[in-house]
This record gives C-alpha cells, structure tokens and sequence, in this order.
C-alpha cells in the first residue's frame, strides 16, 4: 500500500508547472516578452483600425519609414547598453543628411562615394563624443547635450548657406542614381531596402554584442565600470569605440533618409534622440546600462513608429496624437519597469520546487546497535598534513612517486611530497572550485571544477581544458549545454573520461538548496578524449556524486549522495549502457567512491541521515513553505556534519565504517588508499587525515590499479 | 488583382451602395426629389457631375493644420467636397517632415483619386507625388510648389509677391527718403517655394539700390516666436532698421510684436504677405504690420475643390494636364482693413454649414 502510494506521489511531484515557469522566466529572451507582447498588441489593435494596413504595399512603405530611425534606435541602444546616452544622435543625422544632399545635389558626386563619406563623417562626430566621454571622462549625458547643440547650430548654418542651392538644384531634373535611387525607393524581394540592411546590421550588431569578447566588453562596462576595469577591460577605449559605433548607425540612417525624402529641411533629425530614446527604453534597454540587446531596441522603434504613423493615418488631430503617443508610451514603460523588476525577485520565489522522495529505513548507527554503522572512534587517531597549509581538499589523490594532492578552495591543486609530506607546492592553478580527480594513463591530472567544466594538469602542472560543454537536452526549456558543476571523475580503460554533474539547476555555492529540492538535477557525462566529443549518457539522476570506474574496468559506480543509493553504469558487457542498483538507501549521505586495494570500495559521507529530514523528504509542500517564508539561514538542512568512511564490496554489501568522534573527521568527501594507508580528505577540512588500513596491501598504489605498473 | 482594376471594383461597389442607399432616400423624400427633379438642358451636366464626383475621395497633407491658412483651405475644401458627394480626408502632420511623406505615402496606399499637397519644401514629397500621379491620382499642389510640377498647383505667386513687397520697401527706405535704408528679411523655411521665390524676387529689386542695406535674412521656420526673438535682437544691433519683410504673416506678426515692444512701429515699415485672417488685419488696425499683400486663402480652398472637379471631369489621365491658378492679390493697409479679411476661427453659422446634409441628386438612368 505505502510504495503504491509513494510510487503515485512521486509521480505527483515529479513535473512541476512552476518549475517549467521558473525556468521559462529564466530565459534571458524573456527580458523582452512585455516589450514584444506589447508590440504584437500595437500592431494587431492599429492594424485593425487603419485601412488597408495589411496589404503589402502599405506595410512595406511602413516598413521603409520605420528603418532610418530603426538605426539611431540601434545607436541609442549601444550607448545605453555601455552605461552612457548619446543625445547627439539627432544633430548628427541632421548634419549627415544635409552632407549627403549637398555632395549629391550641388557637388554631384556618385552615391557609392557619398555613403562612404557619410559614414566616415558620422564616425568622427561619435569619436568626438567618445573622445570626450571615454578618455577626458565627461558625462555622456551632458557632453552629448552639448555635442547635439553644436552639431544643430552647425546644421543652421550650413541650411542658411547651401539649403536653398540644393532646393533648386533639383528643380529641373532629379538627382539621378541608381544606386541612391535603389537605396532610397528600392527594395529586395519585396522588403525595403533600407530594411533589409537595417535588419542584417541589427543581426551583426546582435551577434557581436551578445556572442563576441567586444561585446561582451561593452555589458561589461556598462554594467558596472568599475568591476569592467578591474577585471582588465580597457574602458576608455570601449567606450570610445561606442560612440564610434553609434555614430556611424546614425549616419547609415541619415543617408538613407536622405536618399528617400531628398529633403534638406531645418527640422531634419528634430526630436529624433528623444523618439530613440523613448523606444529603446520601451523595448527594454536599462537607462542605467548593462542591459538590452539590439532586438529589443528595434522592437521598440516598432512600438513607437506603429503607433505615431497609425494615429497620424488614422487622422487624429495632431496635439491630441501626441497627447495619446505618451500615454501608451508612459502606460508601456510602467508595465515595462515593473516587469524587469520583479522578474527576478519572482523567479527566486518559485525556483526552488521540492519534490516528493522516500528513503526506506535507515539503520541505526547509534552505539550499541550492532550495525555495520555503529559509531567507533577509528577515524581518531590519524595523523594530519598540512595542517592550515590546505583549505577545503574536496578531493585527494596520490601519483606513482607517492605525492599527495588535493583539489582546494582557492581553485587551486595542492601538493605535498617529501618523506612526511612536508613540503607543500601549488601544483597548478586551475580557477574555478576544483573537485573530483583522476590520473589518466600519462600520469595527467583529470580534474572535476565546479563552475568551470572538465580540466587537465600535465605532469608539468599545465593546465588544459578537457570540456565544458555536452550536448544539449532539446526537450528541456533549459539550456543544460554548459556544464556548471563537474563534480568527480573516473577515467575508463578506453581513456574515456566519466564525470558527474551534481545538479543543473544550482551553483556550486548552491548545493544544500539543490537538497531542498531534491530533484533529478544531475547527470554523467562522458567524455573521449580520442574524439573530443562530450556526452550525456544518464540523465535525471539525483545529486551524481561519486564515480568510481570497477576494479574489472566493465562498469562505473555512481553515488547519489540525497538518494543514498549506490548505482552501477555498464559499460561493456550483456548489460551495456544499463543502469542498476547496487545499494539502495545507505543511512548516509554520500560522496565520492574509491577504490580499495582488497577488491572492495571505499566510499566516503558527508553526513548523516536523520529522521526529521526524512520525513521533510516526503512533505514537499511544508519544504517549500520553508524556503518561501524563512530565510535560508533557518531552514532545516541536511545533516552534512557527520559522515564516515565506509567499505563496501562488488555485490553492494557494507563491510565496515569509519567514524570519528573528535569530528577532525566529520565531513569526508573524498579517500584514497595508497600503500597500505587512507588519506582523507572534506570539503571544509584545514587538513588532509592519514590513518594505517589494517590487513591492507602495503604495495597497492591507485596508479598501478587503473594502468599497471611502470 | 491590379490596381486600377481594384479601384474600378471599389468605385463600382461605391456605386452599388450610393445607389441602394438613394433609393431608400428616393423612396422617402419622393417629393422633394420630385421638386429638385432634373429636367432640360442641365439634366445632362448634372449626370456627368455627379457620375464624376460622387463617392470620389479627396485627400489632404497641409504642413499643419490649426492656423488660419490651412485651416481656411480645409473648411472650404470639407464643406465643398460634401456638396457634390465627394469624400474629404486629412491627415496632419504637425510640422514634420518625415510625418508629411509619411501621410502623403499612406494616402497613395488607400487609394484617393485627388492628392492636395501642401509642400514643406520643395524636394521632400517631389518623387512621392511622381509616384501618386503613376498611380492614377491627380494631385494638386497647394500654395508651396515642389519641384515635381503636378496637374495642377494653386497659389500665390510668390515672384510678383516678392517684387511688389520690395517696391513698397524702396519707396519707404530708398533714396531721398532720408531713412537709413536698413532692411530685414525674415524668412520661413529656407527650403520651400514660397521662401526662395519670394527672397529671390526681393533680392533681384533690392540689389539695384545700394542705399539699401539688408541686414538681416534669417530663418524662423514659420515659427512667429523665432521671429520675435530674431527682430529683438536685430533692433538692438540696429536701431536705425528702416523696414521688415516678412515672408508668411501670421509668422511675421512675432516680429512685428517685437518691434511694438521697442516702441518703433512708426519708424519700421512691417511689409509681409498671407491668407488674409482677421489676426491680419487687427494687425493693422493696431499698427503693427502696414503693407499686406493678401493672396484670399478662402479663395484657395475653393481654387483646390474647383481644380479637383475640373480634373475629375476632364476625361484626362493623372499628369496630363499641367494648369497653374495663382490667386489674385489685393494689398490691405490701413484703408481697407476694417473690412478686407475673413474671421477666424470660423463663426458658428459657418461651421454649422458644414453639418448640412446636401441633397443629392438623383442620378436618371
């Protein structure tokens, strides 16, 4: 009766709704989905009510309107995103506008070379800008105000001078180009011709911003200056080149434009940096910087072009247009801000989704028992190295010369050697949390690092990467492609790398809330060497821990430290590529697994169960009241403070346990046996513990047991 | 399906309805069709007026409307159009440019039959009226040509305008008057007709006289607030100014203003030129503008609405035809002010003409 009920509450728990929304609301795309429901509105309501709207031909007139601010969008939108504002925009449209008619209309050069001109003249304007803001450090907002006065009052001479020559120029014959014709009237399969190259800039644009160092750069900046240089990013310099960038966008819309009206009036360009300004901030760019994409500020010259061509279309007296263009905008900006703002805030609320899981009963390990797990104080009386001299040796491991390793906080491998393990080195810096460690057969350190991926140390102590990524889930919202927590690694005779990933869902700083949730977050992955190629063989599984590739070199064992189960992955053999059970519901928590030089596994915990988490483990809800309502420091965790070393054989039956009752000891995460000797190391330890095995073969290295003597 | 093919669909189903919907009115007002019932020699130009006219759309792109000029064009226009069945629509760009191309553009795609453009300058909307007449539409340009010359344009001309402001300011300023000959030329936007022909036509008198001096010639973009600031400045550096030229009234009154409150009104002859609104001539009353050359913009409104009827019926293709009404011009001083501009905003009895429901005549197959 009890497992068919557990059976149907574990399915009952096991696809959560608000799990699949918090992972929607994740997507980074989802920034923009107010700005694009918003637009989508715009046009369906206005499309509806203007005439005709639809028809190609209007839409694509609409279209060719919408371009040239389209780019100064885009210039307005970098500048934002680098945490600065260009109110130059307009002013230099002007001026790039009326240098196009005159080197058309009066000087009569050929279209090819005015475009170029024009762009190198808007380049010079943004460097002016970008000079004065990136490297004589003035306020974009102010010296782009000043910039836009000047480039208008340069515009108002010019006009008095040269507009009226260019008027009559035309008065007789038009300016004719094909090229100038074709960029101002033509179009290419049907789409403007100004829109298709405002649509491939905004691409480019896109790709460069989002997917390339520069522009990765420019978030940077924008997003916090400060941190942008510490980390080394040249500031001023990007910033002068967006500036640059911007003003050469808005000189590609200022040719266009000229190309298409022809028209050298004063008010060219006039309030154009607030319409930019307006739609970029509509479409989600952060005023503040650091935030936006160029496809959210093109959905918002959408929004902000809809509207006013629709009212003016729909004949709707011109004050009261204007008047109905702010509500909308001041309307979409609030749902807007609210929107980004609580985005976040209501992810966190309902990312953590606990789920329904029932562990049999444990056995007691109280003394007196009589269990395998009864308390003894053999862990008491080992000796410790390094001593201070180590923070945190997640895992430990020993190379054929009897040097001792450990994978630290700092991100870096420790290693002690001399006689007593008195000398201590850095062997190689990796970054990231190193975790679980294996040697290949060319005595390579393979090293499991959190946040990072899949990593190398030659003997030399190089650091190469092995992986960081692994093919993606294409039926999960969420992108698992990068691996985000590596947590231990066991190399097969192949050469094949197998590692765990703990969860997906969690960061490494994150792993007790992953426990919370209890869910299948984690996964092994595989990767060859051979081939370069990183897979995904198992997934779903809770919390992969340790992995530990069997003596016979046919199979992995897997540790699932919330599940307490001990797995066993085939590799060759009838039952290849199966998965089975080799002990189910140990009453500890359980992390990496060892090999013992007796044909039997050492596996170390990081804790022990206890009957209150247990019964949380099977009320999900009252675990979710907890995360919504405590704060995280008073939630109810799992025991990770007392754990042991414990030996278990081929068939899955535990043979005996380590403990310490001085607690030197009490988180394990990892133990390797080398010459008759157990090292010890945890997550959390200031040393690395030793203790003789008893009955252990003094000659049994781990080097030797994987690749044979040397 | 193409377009003029789609048009005679849309023009046929017009039809259709105009008729279903006479016939209902027929059914009810029999008698007084029977009353206006056509019979004689008119019956046949009453046919082909309104088989030309009714259900024709007529669309309008001013520069803005809410000023007397434009807006005396779109009362005439809207009460005219209704008269004989047509349909008038307008669309307001509010001064912008990129907004102006964009209304003219929009009416192209729906279709009109008759386009008034009323041109910001002379280049912006020049290939999209091409395009509008390529596309059947007659277009009539309004006041400011472009240089793509239409069917039809109607407005001032702005040559013999310019000329005959400048013989006013010579007269006032030139030799032996004893005055300094200083003269300013407000000019609007420096891109449109009405500004290049007119300052070209100034120029060409004034440049035969050296005793005058133009000492200013700046752009106020229409706009009467530049205006006021430009004179105020200008009379500070110059208060010897002699006499203003203004090229659009209404905008001109910010510079007369300006010379009002630097108390030279008697000394600064205020010459400029427009539609001939009430604001015009209280003006004068008052003294701040002494020489108007009025073009009757109420005139204009039915010049266009004549133009449009003219074209419809003509039996001629969109750019065949290539007809210029420029409007007659009366001078308005002092003498004849008190009785030589029309008010606005409109009187109520004039706006109430505009809900009048015309009776239509029925067309006698």
């Amino acid at each position: 009766m009890s497992q068919l009920n557990d059976g149907l509450l574990q399915l009952r728990y096991r696809w959560s709704f608000k799990k699949f929304l918090a992972e929607l609301l994740e997507k980074r795309w989802m920034d923009g989905i107010i700005p694009f429901g918003i637009m989508v509105c715009v046009i369906l309501v206005f499309g509806s009510q203007v005439e005709n709207y639809f028809s190609p031909d209007v839409l694509a007139m609409t279209a060719r309107e919408f371009a040239e601010p389209g780019f100064v969008a885009l210039a307005m939108a970098v500048t934002l995103i680098s945490g600065g504002i260009d109110l130059s925009v307009g002013g230099m449209f002007a001026i790039i506008n009326f240098l196009s008619l005159m080197l058309t209309h009066i000087y009569g050069w050929p279209a090819l070379a005015v475009v170029p001109a024009a762009l190198a003249v808007g380049a010079l304007m943004g460097a002016l800008n970008g000079f004065l803001i990136g490297f004589l450090k003035t306020r974009a907002f102010l010296t782009t105000l000043v910039t836009m006065i000047a480039f208008r009052a340069i515009v108002k001479l010019l006009n008095l001078e040269f507009a009226p020559k260019i008027a009559l120029s035309a008065k007789t014959t038009f300016y004719e180009s094909t090229v100038w014709d074709y960029m101002g009237d033509g179009s290419f399969l049907g789409i403007p011709s100004n829109v298709v190259i405002l649509l491939v800039v905004a691409f480019i644009g896109h790709v460069l911003l989002t997917r390339s160092r520069p522009g990765w750069r420019v978030y940077a900046v924008g997003g916090g200056r400060r941190s942008a240089r510490h980390v080394g990013i040249k500031v001023e310099r990007t910033i002068f080149f967006v500036y640059v960038i911007s003003g050469i966008l808005t000189a590609l819309g200022a040719v266009f434009y000229a190309a298409r009206l022809d028209s050298a009036a004063s008010e060219t360009g006039m309030g154009l940096e607030i319409l930019a300004l307006m739609a970029v901030v509509l479409g989600g760019v952060s005023i503040l910087g650091g935030k936006g994409t160029p496809g959210r500020a093109l959905m918002g010259i959408v929004i902000v072009m809809v509207i006013t061509n629709a009212l003016l279309r729909l004949g709707i007296d011109s004050a009261l247009n204007s008047l109905i263009q702010g509500l909308i905008l001041l309307f979409a900006i609030g749902i807007d801000v609210k929107w980004l703002k609580h985005l976040y805030a209501s992810i966190e609320k309902i990312y953590v989704v606990p789920t329904y899981l029932s562990l049999p009963k444990a056995l007691d390990p109280r003394p007196g028992s009589g269990t395998v797990f009864e308390f003894n104080d053999r862990l008491k009386d080992a000796e410790t190295i390094g001593l201070d001299q180590i923070d945190g040796p997640e895992d430990v491991i020993l190379d054929r010369q009897g040097r001792l390793y450990g994978s630290v906080r700092q991100g870096w491998i420790v290693r002690f050697s001399g006689d007593d393990f008195s000398k201590r080195d850095i062997f190689a810096n990796i970054g990231g949390r190193p975790l679980g460690m294996a040697f290949d057969r060319d005595e390579n350190l393979v090293v499991c690092v959190g946040g990072m991926g899949l990593y190398g140390v030659r003997p030399d102590g190089e650091v190469y990467k092995m992986t960081d990524e692994t093919n993606r889930t294409w039926t999960r919202l969420k992108d698992d492609s990068r691996i985000r927590l590596a947590d231990d690694c066991d190399i097969a005779p192949d050469g094949k790398v197998y590692f765990s990933e703990a969860t997906i869902r969690y960061k490494m700083e994150e792993w007790p809330v992953d426990g919370q949730e209890c869910r299948p977050n984690g996964r092994l992955i595989c990767y060859d060497p051979a081939t370069d190629r990183t897979k995904t063989i198992v997934r779903n599984l809770i919390f992969p821990n340790g992995v530990c590739l069997a003596h016979d070199g046919r199979s992995i064992l897997i540790g699932l430290t919330w599940k307490c189960d001990v797995l066993r992955y085939w590799l060759e053999g009838p039952k290849k590529g199966r998965i089975e059970t080799v002990i189910s519901g140990l009453p500890i928590y359980i992390d990496n697994i060892n090999r013992a030089s007796d044909g039997n596994y050492w596996l170390a915990s990081v804790g022990l169960r206890t009957p209150v988490y247990d019964l949380a483990m099977r009320m999900p809800s009252f675990r979710l009241r907890m995360v919504k309502f405590v704060p995280p420091d008073e939630w109810l965790y799992p025991n990770v403070n007392w754990g042991c070393v414990i030996k278990f054989n081929e068939q899955g039956d535990v043979l005996e346990s380590y403990w310490d009752p001085l607690g030197n000891y009490a988180h394990v995460t990892s133990m390797r046996e080398h010459m008759g000797y157990l090292y010890l190391g945890g997550l959390h330890n200031n040393r690395i513990g030793r203790i003789k095995i008893q009955g252990a073969d003094p000659e049994w290295t781990g080097p030797d047991s994987y690749w044979g003597k040397k | 399906m193409d377009q003029p093919k789609k048009k005679r669909v849309m023009v046929w189903g017009a039809r259709i309805i105009c008729v279903l919907g006479l016939s209902l009115f027929i059914s009810n007002v029999a008698v007084a069709a029977e009353i206006a019932g056509i019979s004689g020699s008119s019956a046949e130009l009453h046919k082909h007026y309104d088989k030309s006219l009714r259900g024709k759309t007529i669309g309008f792109v001013p520069l803005a409307l809410g000023s007397p000029l434009m807006g005396s064009w779109d009362y005439n226009m809207r009460k005219e159009a209704k008269e004989c069945g047509m349909i008038y629509k307008v669309k307001d760009p509010n001064w912008n440019a990129q907004a102006s191309a964009q209304a003219i553009s929009a009416f192209i795609a729906e279709g009109v039959d008759v386009l008034v453009a009323h041109n910001m300058n002379m280049q912006l909307l020049a290939k999209l009226l091409r395009k509008a007449e390529k596309k059947g539409i007659f277009v009539i340009q309004i006041n400011m040509v472009s240089n793509y010359k239409t069917d039809v344009f109607v407005g001032a001309d702005w040559y013999s305008i310019g000329l005959r402001q400048a013989e006013r300011v010579l007269k006032h300023c030139g030799k032996g008057t004893g005055k300094s000959g200083k003269v300013a030329i407000m000019q609007g936007e420096l891109t449109s007709a009405a500004n290049i022909e007119q300052v070209e036509a100034i120029m060409s008198v004034l440049k035969n006289h050296p005793e005058i001096k133009v000492v200013s010639s700046q752009a106020g973009n229409w706009d009467s607030n530049i205006e006021h600031d430009n004179m105020a400045t200008i009379l500070k550096q110059h208060p010897d100014l002699c006499a203003t030229i203004g090229i659009w009234g209404i905008s001109h009154l910010g510079a007369a203003q300006a010379i009002k409150e630097a108390e030279m009104t008697d000394q600064v002859l205020v010459v400029t030129s427009g539609g001939g609104s009430v604001q015009i001539c209280d003006a004068i009353e008052a003294g701040l503008i002494d020489v108007y050359f009025n073009y009757q913009s109420l005139l204009q409104g039915h010049d266009i609405m004549a133009a449009a009827k003219l074209l419809l019926q003509s039996g001629l293709e969109p750019g065949q035809a290539k007809i210029a009404l420029f409007s007659p011009v009366f001078e308005i001083t002092k003498k004849n002010s008190s009785y030589s501009c029309f008010p606005y905003p409109f009187p109520e009895e004039m706006m109430e003409a505009l809900k009048i429901d015309y009776p239509f005549l029925p067309i006698s197959e």
